[in-house]
């Protein structure tokens, strides 16, 4: 375990001092803060669209850090040969790779917590120091955690085996049809009319990508019209569903790293 | 002695698309004493650091048998007392000496401040314990290499072209550290093209290329067969004819006389003689064979052998 954790620890420390990451961040941090006057823009409710915005911008940031932070993980270091005087000690090669994931982890969760500070920040002061409604957006920014922490492992499991360019589009793709279409292939499924070719395709898809809109819970925040039925036991779902993918896609990291070259 | 590294027909090979199966190291039997340094030679890409990430467990042998410590090669308890120098290695240039001396401690479960200090002291590195990896100069990453590579107290050390790249005082602070390690009982592997440092601190070597080990033993007898070469001045023909030594090229010149012989012949005999028929003795030079000449022409020989074979020169 100590392992584990000298490993996570000293990726998290790599990590915030990465400064791409740093420039993505930033970007992110920045659209946060000037977010309010884009309400401006709209016809509809300023606060409904200033909710809208600053939950998206925080994933979308947070999927863009989670994707780069990971992708070249584990080629960085065999690039390097920093594996080598690893593996060399008595460090497994899944105590490596889980440890590799941790500190990515851990390092979007800081980056993640900084965001969600900003964005409290803002949204209490813009309406007019109501902290209470700015802590329940915290929420979102929670199960966006949970998905990010989702995305990394799928970025991590590929960048056993593929190299961090198509490892980006890979896991980038992978994230847009698990957020876009899921929800899609469900309801095409469906309905009557729906060919059984396009029902077997929306069942493999469905069944075997991790379904990401899982965790996009921020329309009843946004709108308070939309609901969540029993929000307590889907975030539990939610949770439990992305730690069993992050598990299983950890696992299949481990094989492939387990069986390559380095 | 007991073995610190035996292997038994040790094999790695990879898919190639223009050669088919190659083997990067081919039926490698390599045995190495403990409390030795071994030198491993070879020319680029003979299957040096291939051959190590194998014994460290990184890379999986195709075939054969290797034991490191006694034990299977990749058994974990074997990291225990064994470590590793790559060759031009990458540390974690954020951190502070002290902080990735900490680091690589607690991959062995242990958090021991004092040991760490203990070590940066013994590398020259404890007045710059503070700095951050990325102010290191060359020589000082090598040096805190070396000290990452003794945390654990190391029965037996890989290093990888340890001073490939530095100037010639890291190279001596380096030579002096590793000549250390063999008094203290360690046994150290080093892979090298630094034929003149391999020269002065092994005690045995190995020869690879292309995979295949050419030679291997003790220094001292794979670098027999050197040569002596005596001059001397007022030598008579008589004396020249009397001059009996195996293998000895002889010339006379207006009463200068040079014999080029092998050095193990009986040199003191042919001064003794010199001096009692009156010459003088102007110089008497040794001729050692050097690791160089018998590296140059050990792959040589093999390259001639694979062309013959109809092989592709490298």
């Amino acid at each position: 375990m100590k392992q584990i954790i000298a490993i996570a620890g000293t990726t998290i420390g790599e990590a915030i001092r990465r400064k791409v990451l740093l420039v993505i961040l930033l970007v992110g941090l920045v659209f946060l803060i000037v977010a309010p006057s884009l309400g401006a823009l709209s016809a509809r409710s300023e606060t409904t669209i200033l909710r809208a915005t600053m939950l998206g911008i925080i994933q979308l940031t947070s999927a863009v850090i989670a994707i780069v932070l990971t992708v070249y993980m584990i080629p960085n270091e065999i690039e390097r040969r920093t594996i080598y005087t690893i593996l060399s000690k008595p460090v497994q090669r899944w105590q490596f790779l889980l440890g590799k994931y941790l500190g990515a982890v851990g390092a979007l969760a800081l980056m993640m917590l900084f965001m969600t500070i900003v964005m409290i920040a803002v949204f209490t002061g813009m309406q007019n120091g109501d902290f209470g409604r700015a802590v329940t957006l915290a929420q979102a920014t929670m199960m966006f955690f949970v998905q990010m922490s989702l995305l990394a492992a799928v970025a991590v499991c590929f960048s056993t085996f593929v190299t961090p360019l198509v490892n980006f589009f890979l896991s980038g793709g992978i994230y847009l049809a698990g957020s876009l279409f899921a929800p899609m292939f469900d309801s095409l499924s469906k309905q009557q009319n729906t060919s059984q070719f396009s029902k077997t395709v929306t069942w493999a898809m469905t069944t075997f990508l991790p379904n990401f809109s899982y965790y996009n819970v921020q329309n009843p925040l946004i709108n308070p019209s939309s609901t969540i039925q029993n929000p307590m036991s889907h975030y539990l779902f939610a949770t439990g569903y992305g730690l069993m993918y992050i598990s299983l896609l950890l696992f299949i990291g481990h094989y492939m790293f387990d069986h390559r070259e380095v | 002695m007991a073995a610190a590294i035996e292997t038994q027909k040790l094999t790695k090979s990879y898919k190639s698309k223009q050669l088919g199966i190659v083997n990067v190291v081919d039926n490698l039997d390599l045995y190495v004493e403990e409390g030795e340094i071994f030198g491993f030679l070879g020319p680029n890409g003979a299957g040096k650091t291939t051959t190590i990430k194998m014994l460290l467990g990184i890379i999986y042998p195709t075939s054969g048998e290797g034991y490191v410590l006694g034990k299977e090669i990749g058994d974990m308890d074997v990291h225990k007392i064994i470590s590793y120098l790559p060759e031009r290695p990458y540390y974690y240039e954020h951190m502070t000496g002290t902080e990735l001396l900490r680091f690589y401690d607690s991959l062995f479960g242990n958090n021991d401040p004092a040991k760490v200090q203990r070590l940066l002291e013994r590398v020259n590195l404890a007045a710059d314990a503070t700095k951050t990896i990325s102010q290191y100069s060359k020589g000082m990453q090598q040096r805190v290499g070396l000290a990452q590579s003794l945390l654990n107290d190391p029965k037996l050390l890989f290093l990888d072209e340890p001073t490939g790249g530095l100037d010639p005082i890291a190279h001596t602070e380096i030579r002096d550290l590793i000549l250390n390690f063999r008094e203290e009982g360690r046994t150290v592997f080093i892979s090298s093209h630094e034929l003149s440092e391999v020269e002065r601190i092994c005690d045995r070597v190995a020869i690879i290329h292309r995979g295949v080990i050419r030679r291997q033993g003790k220094l001292t007898e794979l670098l027999k067969g050197g040569r002596v070469e005596v001059e001397a001045e007022g030598i008579t023909k008589e004396f020249e004819d009397s001059i009996k030594i195996e293998g000895a090229i002889i010339s006379l010149k207006d009463g200068r006389l040079i014999v080029d012989m092998p050095e193990e012949a009986d040199v003191n005999s042919l001064l003794d003689g010199i001096r009692s028929s009156k010459g003088s003795v102007t110089s008497v030079i040794p001729r050692r064979k050097r690791l160089e000449d018998l590296f140059v022409e050990t792959v040589r020989d093999s390259s001639r052998v694979s062309m013959a074979e109809g092989g592709v020169e490298a």
